[in-house]
C-alpha cells in the first residue's frame, strides 16, 4: 500500500506518498468546533431558565421558545453534522487511497454550510419557525441544506468511485448509507410534510425526527468509530462479518420506528405496534456493532489510559449501548406510559447525541487535527480534563433527568397530584441539570480551546 | 448478495436504498391510504356513538393566534394529545368530567401539527373553554402571579398587543372543542 500523509507532513513523507490536502476537512472542523462553543452558551442559558424562569425573559428573542430550537439545530447541524462531515472528508480519501475528488467543491460546501448555520441563528431568534421538531428552519434554508448535501455527496461518491482499493472498509458503507438515507429522510421531514396535515404530517415529521438520529447521526457516527477505534489503538477490527450484520440490519430496521414517538397517541394502533416491534429489533444492529468494537479492544484496554481519543471513543460505545437499550425499552407500551413526554426523554436524547455521537466526533477531531496541521496537540492535560468534565457532567445530566423523569411520570399517573406540584417537585433535578450542564460546557470550552490553539498555534511543534 | 456489496459500490447503494424503502413506504405512504380517519374531519351527530360535535376549519383570528403559538415555541413544552391513558383522560378532564381521547380526525386542519413531544407544562388538547380571557391576560403577563411555582416564560408583549392577545386567546379557546364534551355547554369565554 502506498503511504499516506497530510500535506502539512510533506517534509516527513517518503517519496511517492499520497499527500492529502485536507483543506475542506480543516474548514469544517474549525467551524464546527466554534459552533460547539457558541451553542454551548445557549445550552447553559436554557438549563438556567428551568431554575430561574425570569432569567433574560424581558426580550422576546431570548425566551425559551426561541432559544431551544437554536440549541437543537445549532448542536445537530452546526456542530455535530459539520464535524462528522469534516471527518468524512478526512477519512474517506485515506480509506480509498486517493485524494479527495475536489477540494474546491469541498471548500464551497464548507462556505455554504456556514451560510446556512448563520441564517439559522438569525431566523430562529426572530421566531421564524416551521413548527416541526428538528425541521424548524424555513424552506429557503432547507433548500440550501439539500444543495450542500448534494455537493457533499458528489464529492464523497466520486472519491469512492476513484478508489485504489477494491474492497470497501465498513466506514465507507456507513458514510455512503448516511448520505443516501439522509437525502430521503431530510426530504420527508422538510418537504413531504408541506403536503400533509394533522396526524399524517406528524407521522412524516416523526419518521424524520427518529431517522435524523437513526439514519443520519448513527451511520456517520459509527463510520467514525469504525475508523478511529482501530486507528487510535493500532489494532485491526475484530470481525468484518459482524460489521456487515450491523450495517445491513440497520439499513432495514431503523426506518420503521418513527411512530413510537406517538405511542398511546392519536395514531393508528397497527402502526404503533409495528414501530414497537421494529424498535426491539434495533437491538440486533446495536449489539452487533458494540460487540465488534469491544472485541477489537480486547487486550488493548490499557491504551485508554494514555489516549484521549480512545477514552472518548470507548465511552461513546458504552453510551451507544445504553441509549439504544433505553430506546427499545421505552417503546414498550407499559414503560412508555411512564416515561413518555417527561424529562427522561431529554436525558435519553442527550446521551445519544452528546454521550455517544458527539464523543465520537470529539475523538475524531482530537485525532485528526494534529495530523492535518502537523503539530503536536496543544495540551494533553487539557484534553484529559475536557474528557472528564464532559464525562462527569454528562453522567450527572443523564442520570438526574432519568430519575427525575421517571418520578415525574409516576406523579402524572397519580391524578390526585396537581400538575403544578409535579413541576415544583422537579426543581432540585433542574438545579443538578444546570450544574452538570456547566461542567459539560467547561469540557466543551477546553476541547474547543485545545483544538483551535493546536490549529492556529506555534508551527514549530511537530506532531510525534 | 451482501458479500458483493463489499467490492461493488453501486451494488451497496442499491441494496441500502431497497432495504430503506421497504420500511419507509410501509410506514409513511401506506398509513394515510388505509386509515381514512387521518384525513376525514371529525363529525358525529349521534350521542349513542359517543361525544358529538364537528371539526371546523380555524377562523382567521384563530389562525393568527396559532401562528403566534408556533412562533413562540409553545409546543416545545405543551403537548396537544389526550392519550389512551387514564393519566391523561382524568388529569385533563374538567370539573369531574373526563377529557375525551384525542383522535386523528380532530387534527385534519392542523398545519403544522402541534402534538408535541414534551410536557414541561400541562397538555393543552382540551384547554379550550377552561379559563376565561381575564385569566389568560393575567397568566400571559406573568404566569407566576396565578400559578405559584410555574416556570413558564412571561409574555407581557403579547398582552400589550391587543391584536396578538385576542388572536392567541381565540386560538386557545378553540382547542379540543370540536368534540363537545362539556355538559350543558359549560365553557368559559
Amino acid at each position: 500500500m502506498q503511504p499516506q500523509f497530510s500535506k502539512a507532513e510533506a517534509a516527513n513523507a517518503p517519496e511517492g506518498a499520497i499527500l492529502h490536502d485536507d483543506a475542506t476537512a480543516k474548514w469544517f472542523l474549525v467551524s464546527s468546533v466554534a459552533y460547539f462553543f457558541i451553542v454551548g452558551i445557549i445550552a447553559v442559558i436554557i438549563a438556567a431558565k428551568f431554575v430561574w424562569p425570569d432569567l433574560m425573559g424581558t426580550m422576546s428573542w431570548l425566551t425559551y421558545g426561541r432559544l431551544r430550537p437554536l440549541h437543537v439545530n445549532g448542536m445537530l447541524f452546526g456542530w455535530l453534522l459539520a464535524a462528522d462531515m469534516g471527518l468524512a472528508y478526512y477519512v474517506i480519501p485515506r480509506l480509498c487511497g486517493v485524494k479527495l475528488w475536489s477540494e474546491k467543491l469541498g471548500l464551497a460546501t464548507a462556505a455554504l454550510w456556514n451560510v446556512i448555520i448563520l441564517g439559522a441563528v438569525v431566523t430562529l431568534l426572530a421566531g421564524v419557525n416551521q413548527g416541526w421538531e428538528y425541521a424548524e428552519l424555513p424552506w429557503y434554508l432547507d433548500v440550501l441544506v439539500v444543495v450542500a448535501w448534494i455537493m457533499f455527496g458528489i464529492n464523497i461518491f466520486m472519491t469512492v468511485a476513484n478508489r485504489k482499493y477494491q474492497a470497501m472498509y465498513v466506514t465507507i458503507w456507513y458514510t455512503m448509507g448516511c448520505i443516501l438515507w439522509t437525502a430521503f429522510v431530510y426530504l420527508t421531514g422538510n418537504f413531504a410534510t408541506l403536503f400533509a396535515t394533522g396526524t399524517n404530517q406528524a407521522n412524516l415529521n416523526w419518521m424524520y425526527v427518529h431517522n435524523a438520529v437513526g439514519l443520519i447521526f448513527t451511520p456517520i457516527g459509527l463510520a467514525i468509530a469504525y475508523y478511529f477505534i482501530p486507528r487510535a489503538s493500532n489494532t485491526p477490527l475484530h470481525s468484518h462479518k459482524l460489521s456487515m450484520v450491523g450495517f445491513w440490519s440497520l439499513a432495514f430496521v431503523y426506518v420503521w420506528t418513527g411512530a413510537h414517538h406517538m405511542l398511546h397517541g392519536p395514531i393508528s394502533q397497527w402502526l404503533q405496534t409495528i414501530s414497537i416491534a421494529f424498535s426491539l429489533m434495533l437491538l440486533i444492529p446495536v449489539w452487533a456493532v458494540v460487540y465488534n468494537l469491544f472485541a477489537t479492544m480486547k487486550g488493548q484496554w490499557h491504551q485508554l489510559r494514555e489516549s484521549v481519543p480512545l477514552k472518548f471513543l470507548m465511552s461513546g460505545v458504552v453510551f451507544y449501548l445504553l441509549t439504544c437499550f433505553q430506546g427499545p425499552m421505552h417503546s414498550l407500551r407499559t414503560v412508555n406510559a411512564i416515561v413518555s413526554k417527561t424529562d427522561w426523554i431529554p436525558g435519553h436524547a442527550h446521551m445519544a447525541v452528546l454521550g455517544c455521537f458527539s464523543f465520537f466526533a470529539i475523538a475524531g477531531t482530537y485525532y485528526a487535527v494534529p495530523r492535518i496541521w502537523n503539530k503536536a496537540l496543544h495540551s494533553d492535560s487539557l484534553a484529559n480534563w475536557s474528557y472528564w468534565m464532559l464525562m462527569i457532567g454528562g453522567l450527572g445530566f443523564f442520570t438526574t433527568l432519568w430519575l427525575g423523569g421517571f418520578w415525574q411520570g409516576w406523579q402524572w399517573n397519580n391524578v390526585s397530584i396537581p400538575f403544578i406540584d409535579t413541576v415544583i417537585a422537579l426543581k432540585p433535578i433542574w438545579i443538578v441539570r444546570f450544574v452538570s450542564g456547566l461542567m459539560m460546557f467547561t469540557g466543551i470550552v477546553l476541547f474547543a480551546y485545545n483544538i483551535l490553539a493546536t490549529a492556529l498555534g506555534n508551527p514549530e511543534e511537530a506532531a510525534v | 448478495m451482501f458479500k458483493k456489496a463489499d467490492n461493488n459500490a453501486l451494488w451497496a447503494i442499491g441494496i441500502s436504498l431497497v432495504l430503506f424503502f421497504i420500511g419507509g413506504i410501509i410506514t409513511t405512504v401506506v398509513p394515510p391510504l388505509v386509515d381514512t380517519s387521518w384525513s376525514k374531519p371529525f363529525e358525529n351527530r349521534d350521542p349513542a356513538k359517543g361525544v358529538t360535535g364537528k371539526l371546523s376549519p380555524l377562523t382567521d383570528l384563530q389562525k393568527q393566534g396559532r401562528a403566534i403559538y408556533v412562533r413562540e415555541g409553545c409546543w416545545y413544552c405543551h403537548t396537544q394529545q389526550i392519550r389512551t391513558l387514564l393519566a391523561d383522560t382524568k388529569r385533563y378532564g374538567w370539573r369531574g368530567v373526563d377529557a375525551p381521547i384525542s383522535t386523528p380526525d380532530e387534527f385534519v386542519y392542523d398545519d403544522p401539527h402541534m402534538f408535541g413531544t414534551k410536557r414541561t407544562g400541562p397538555d393543552l388538547a382540551r384547554v379550550g373553554g377552561k379559563y376565561d380571557t381575564q385569566w389568560h391576560r393575567t397568566h400571559f403577563r406573568n404566569p407566576r402571579d396565578l400559578v405559584k411555582g410555574s416556570i413558564m416564560p412571561a409574555y407581557p408583549w403579547i398582552v400589550a398587543n391587543p391584536q396578538e392577545f385576542n388572536a392567541m386567546v381565540a386560538y386557545l379557546q378553540s382547542l379540543g372543542r370540536s368534540k363537545d364534551w362539556r355538559p350543558a355547554n359549560d365553557y368559559e369565554k
